[in-house]
């Protein structure tokens, strides 16, 4: 058993051992292929052909929910799967499926996000892929995208997110609503519309397919009532006999209306997440503010003496567990943009009630116990904190982090609530509310429709070294604009004022075009994301009759990944000193250099001149005014683009900014060149805000102060820090306090969001020797946790690099 | 007193060329700064930055940082970085000062001229170069960036070194502005100087870090090079005048741990009375070998080993039994 945060169990309620044998099967769990989902969806799409895509989608649903195989996991409270088996992926063929037949036999031997498969399994799928050929929301895409886009694709500047070929995922559903109704409430809030005259045809299908789609949950829910009661007949253990028994008992009725207890309430919450995750397969399907909205199910129970602190303990730690055996398979190429299986499931703890008090409880604690026993990538544990936040809450978060799992990371209600008041139409007691969606996004729950972050991807690095190059890649000799109206990579600015125009015009070129491609692909979601399961969850939609995609949601703000923005910096910053001020260099001079990728006795040379010209994360006031200015060139262009639903009745249904880029600072610096502040080709970009690898050598304080220094309170979408500890540095009572001080030092430093990796570089290297030793190594990627296993040796790399600091 | 001697320091290294300090700049005077380690946790509570300034009276055999024990810049030469390009031996005046070689560049230190020139000169970082002349105000306002760090979490500023009071006009600026902010300040001392000219300097401290390497005198200056009766009186005299006092043990086995010595060291810091807050014992640690061989110097007690926390609880033990609040640190 782990050893406690503050948690003191005053009685057996909650069987630890139990715990470990869950936890022990999760962590060695093995990832496969399931192509149930696959066959059933490709025979229910062949016999709804002609019908209205959100009713086909719904009768899919019901097909798979009814003819899925599904099993209770042994020793679990907690209730649902996915897949056939436990961290088995299913296929949505509907979304894409040419890659996963192409890559079949590879799945198997890739470097990270390994999934084994049977050659059953591939025949099968095999079978299905004539079908689907040239009807998938990829096939619309490709389709629909211009010429252009498939050209910035190549130069590596964008990168069209998984949104591209899957579902959208990236919601956080209005749990207080949910659990109040049931999905047999629903039913009947759907009957009741129908009734209604002067339905749109859009409405009446709508309506419609929510009836069918959460019926089929229910009679999902109902095949596990009898399961239960015949795995009870066959166990012999009589406490769980007892257990399989209540269940049984549970889901003979469960969700026709709202959640009954606190355990009906978790339960609701997995099992809401599970369905969305078999309707379509977007990923960062979130929990919201889960402390907030199970409470009052909690204080019932509590009071009624029907619950104990530990029986809610073991409960809340089987549901964490239990998130751990979804799964998704992406393509390889997107793999690489987001190693370790993960899913994004963010669940968020503490912080401000809507009225500005505090909403830190009993829940916030149990749920970072909870995540100390549990000890897995998923969910993605959050915690808000606000001046009013106990130091007692702070401290068991800091003891968590100190474990060196990743979580939970860190939101500064200080900063994020006035960012969320930079969107129209939102105010102070809706910005309160928010909770992230994924990584670090952040959303309001229940309000927001699909996907606050991570549609199209812009690799600000690439773009620098673009218009270093007179608008020519020099990798692909790909040319889309000329600086000087010249073809080829030759180019001269007379100053920075040149320079940096010219970086504002091109960072608009390729975002009109990022948007282009966010539109094609949320036209054809429209279609494709047509679910009527998941949409029923958001505030409006049972109103409107309309699925997300189609407007149904209160609020539409998304935001495109930004990735580079320090090593952009740091690099507009060399050539500023060095170019344009001190003289010591010519464009050319630099330019040439780069090309050779600082080789020889020449290229060593002017690369240290670039190196010791100040780097981002040192607190320098050179330097960091100028990273703050690309974060303003992104910002300047947001209000100029709407999204594709801006008119259909969402408040908002603008852009926001967001550093939330996964692993995507990896492979998008395999695309760009040597570059000004002395990176090498190739060369992982920076993680989210963080400074380059390597660059900051002040020590965490600085780092802290230069992030301070960039517009954080207007980073709508999320604003991800990453930073590294030594072990040793915080170890002991007294280095605890201290490190539960220096995060709560972040109120005053306008940082947005902090997450840490406490672990030496040794350790990290030993497992990339000796993977066997290190299976529970977990480490923090970008907004997400993965076993450290399981990255790709790069991104491996890209984590060791990151300075290790000491307190 | 007659344990003090002026050092006769043979310095092989001596850095012929150096820039040499200029303190006559009035009230906004010039220190030489080894370091500034923000979130510094060991130098007393709460979140710090601790400036190390360069210089010591002492000349500790397992000082850990011998960069700042000896006057003025350094140059450290580090080979894990090094290319092996020849560029700095080509540069070195006389020629053949610098041989390169498989393991790295071999530098004769006695007879080098332009060993300053050489981080300039070396593309990759091998040479660099330690210390650095800053104003008063420039330091005080860098420390002052971490303000919020040190009211959230009481914690404040620490001089170190070296000994920070050899440059006590310098600290004194340095504070002056720091007080006037409301930052804590600490100093973390040997004591060997003159008390009454510290009495400003002193008075700007909030809390003193104080070393006591040994009660034998003729222990400490076989550890140090230095008696230390002058230590032990300011160390009274502190104590008299209301200062608060963490006093720090450091143990070094087979040089400062006899278990008389010791008990001793304990018995004179708790007649110190309330004054003193803490009794912090050092564990002796070699983490300062590399910079040894980064400057070229030959360290002085490579035999010695590590204690553990068990060698040491018996110290703790004895010092808790005179009442002592006792922690260990490495």
């Amino acid at each position: 058993m782990e050893s406690f945060l503050s948690f003191k169990p005053q009685n057996d309620d909650c069987d630890f051992e139990r715990i470990d044998r869950l936890q022990h099967r999760m962590e060695h769990r093995t990832p496969t292929i399931c192509p149930e989902r696959a066959e059933i969806i490709t025979k229910s799409y062949q016999e709804t052909e002609g019908e209205p895509i959100v009713i086909r989608r719904a009768k899919a649903l019901d097909a798979i929910l009814s003819q899925m195989t599904i099993y209770i996991e042994p020793d679990s409270l907690i209730v649902g799967n996915q897949a056939s088996k436990n961290f088995a992926a299913p296929i949505f063929p509907e979304y894409s499926f040419n890659w996963v037949i192409d890559e079949l036999d590879e799945f198997e031997h890739r470097r990270g996000d390994m999934f084994h498969i049977t050659e059953d399994t591939k025949d099968r799928l095999r079978a299905l892929q004539p079908y689907w050929q040239g009807i998938t929301h990829e096939d619309e895409v490709l389709r629909n995208l211009p010429e252009i886009n498939f050209k910035a694709e190549k130069q590596g500047v964008l990168h069209r997110g998984g949104i591209s070929m899957s579902g959208d995922g990236h919601i956080i559903p209005n749990h207080d609503f949910v659990l109040e109704h049931g999905y047999g409430g629903f039913v009947k809030i759907a009957q009741e519309k129908l009734e209604k005259p002067d339905l749109t045809q859009e409405q009446r299908d709508f309506y419609e397919a929510a009836i069918i789609a959460n019926n089929a949950a229910l009679s999902y829910i109902k095949r596990f009532s009898k399961l239960a009661f015949e795995d009870a007949e066959r166990e012999t253990d009589p406490k769980r006999k007892q257990e399989l028994e209540f269940i049984g008992k549970t889901f003979a009725t469960f969700m026709e209306g709202g959640a009954r207890n606190f355990y009906e309430a978790v339960e609701c919450v997995y099992l809401t997440h599970t369905l969305m995750m078999i309707e379509s397969n977007g990923h960062s399907f979130s929990f919201g503010r889960f402390d907030q909205y199970v409470w009052p199910y909690y204080q019932a129970d509590i009071e009624a003496g029907k619950l104990t602190r530990e029986k809610a303990l073991e409960i809340i730690t089987h549901f964490f567990i239990m998130t751990n055996s979804l799964n998704k398979i992406r393509p390889w190429g997107h793999t690489q943009y987001s190693c370790g299986y993960p899913l994004y499931s963010n669940l968020m703890v503490g912080g401000m009630r809507p009225d500005g008090t505090d909403g830190t409880n009993d829940l916030s604690y149990l749920c970072l116990e909870a995540m100390n026993q549990s000890r897995l990538p998923e969910p993605n544990l959050s915690v808000r904190f606000s001046k009013h936040t106990p130091h007692s809450l702070i401290k068991d978060a800091a003891r968590l982090i100190r474990k060196g799992y990743g979580m939970p990371s860190m939101f500064c209600d200080e900063v994020v609530i006035p960012a969320m008041l930079t969107l129209e139409g939102v105010d102070e007691s809706v910005a309160r509310d928010y909770a992230s969606m994924g990584c670090v996004e952040t959303a309001i729950p229940g309000r927001w429709g699909h996907r606050a972050t991570g549609m199209t991807y812009i690799n600000f690095g690439k773009i620098l070294e673009i218009i270093l190059n007179n608008g020519c890649d020099p990798e692909t000799g790909i040319q889309l604009f000329s600086v000087n109206g010249e073809e080829g990579t030759e180019v001269e600015y007379r100053d920075y004022d040149e320079l940096w125009k010219e970086w504002c015009w091109a960072l608009d070129f390729y975002m009109k075009l990022a948007v282009d491609c966010d539109k094609v692909c949320d036209r054809s979601l429209k279609y494709h994301d047509a679910d009527a399961f998941a949409s029923c969850t958001i505030n409006y939609v049972l109103e409107r009759g309309k699925t997300l995609k189609n407007g149904g949601s209160e609020y539409d703000y998304v935001s495109q990944s930004n990735i580079g923005m320090s090593v952009v910096g740091d690099s507009l910053a060399a050539v500023k000193k060095l170019v344009f001020e001190d003289k010591e260099l010519t464009l050319d001079e630099l330019r040439r250099a780069m090309h050779d990728n600082f080789e020889g006795p020449e290229g060593a040379r002017i690369r240290k001149m670039c190196r010791n010209v100040p780097k981002f994360g040192n607190d320098d006031d050179y330097v960091d005014p100028i990273v703050a200015d690309v974060y303003e060139s992104y910002l300047a262009l947001i209000p100029n683009y709407s999204t594709d639903r801006a008119g259909e009745g969402p408040i908002g249904c603008r852009y926001s900014m967001s550093t939330s880029n996964i692993t995507s600072y990896v492979p998008n610096g395999f695309d760009v060149g040597a570059t000004p502040d002395g990176r090498l080709a190739g060369k992982p970009l920076n993680e989210g805000c963080s400074p380059c690898l390597g660059a900051d050598h002040n020590g965490p304080t600085a780092v802290i102060n230069s992030v301070s220094k960039l517009p954080n309170k207007r980073m709508a979408g999320g604003q991800l820090l990453n930073m590294r500890f030594a072990p040793g540095s915080l170890a002991g009572e007294d280095n605890l306090e201290k490190f539960t001080n220096f995060i709560e030092t972040m109120r005053y430093k306008n940082i947005f969001h902090n997450q840490f990796n406490v672990l030496d570089t040794e350790t990290m290297r030993d497992a990339q020797k000796h993977p066997e030793d290190h299976m529970d190594l977990m480490v923090r990627v970008a907004g997400y946790c993965a076993l450290f296993n399981t990255l790709m040796p790069e991104t491996q790399d890209a984590i060791i690099e990151r300075t290790e600091l000491s307190l | 007193m007659a344990d003090e001697r002026p050092h006769a320091d043979k310095q092989p290294h001596a850095p012929a060329g150096a820039p040499l300090l200029d303190a006559a700049y009035g009230h906004d005077p010039v220190g030489l700064v080894m370091n500034i380690q923000s979130y510094s946790t060991k130098d007393g509570p709460g979140i710090r930055s601790t400036v190390f300034m360069v210089g010591c009276n002492l000349r500790c055999l397992w000082c850990s940082n011998p960069e700042s024990m000896y006057p003025g810049k350094k140059v450290m030469y580090h080979a894990n970085l090094c290319h092996r390009c020849g560029a700095c031996a080509q540069h070195a005046r006389p020629a053949g000062s610098i041989t390169v070689a498989e393991d790295g560049c071999t530098i004769d230190r006695g007879n080098i001229e332009n060993l300053f020139e050489l981080p300039d000169v070396c593309n990759f970082d091998a040479y660099e170069l330690k210390g650095r002349e800053m104003r008063a105000s420039e330091v005080a306002s860098k420390l002052l960036r971490d303000k919020a760090f040190y009211e959230t979490s009481g914690g404040g500023v620490t001089f170190s070194g070296g000994e920070c009071l050899m440059q006590a006009d310098f600290v004194r600026a340095v504070a002056e502005r720091l007080h006037a902010e409301g930052i804590q300040i600490a100093l973390d001392t040997a004591g060997l100087w003159d008390y009454d000219r510290m009495r400003p300097v002193l008075d700007l401290a909030d809390l003193v870090l104080y070393d006591i390497k040994a009660w034998d005198p003729e222990i400490h200056r076989r550890c140090t090079g230095q008696g230390n009766a002058r230590i032990l009186e300011n160390a009274r005299r502190l104590a008299a005048d209301g200062h608060e006092l963490i006093v720090r043990l450091v143990v070094v086995p087979g040089y400062n741990d006899e278990r008389g010595d010791v008990e001793r060291r304990l018995d004179f810091i708790s007649s110190l009375g309330s004054a003193v807050r803490q009794v912090d014992v050092l564990k002796y640690h070699k983490l300062g070998l590399g910079k040894y061989r980064d400057l070229g110097l030959e360290y002085p007690i490579p035999d010695v080993p590590e204690p553990t926390d068990q060698d040491v609880q018996w110290i703790l033990d004895y010092g808790r039994e005179l009442g002592l609040t006792m922690t260990v640190s490495g």
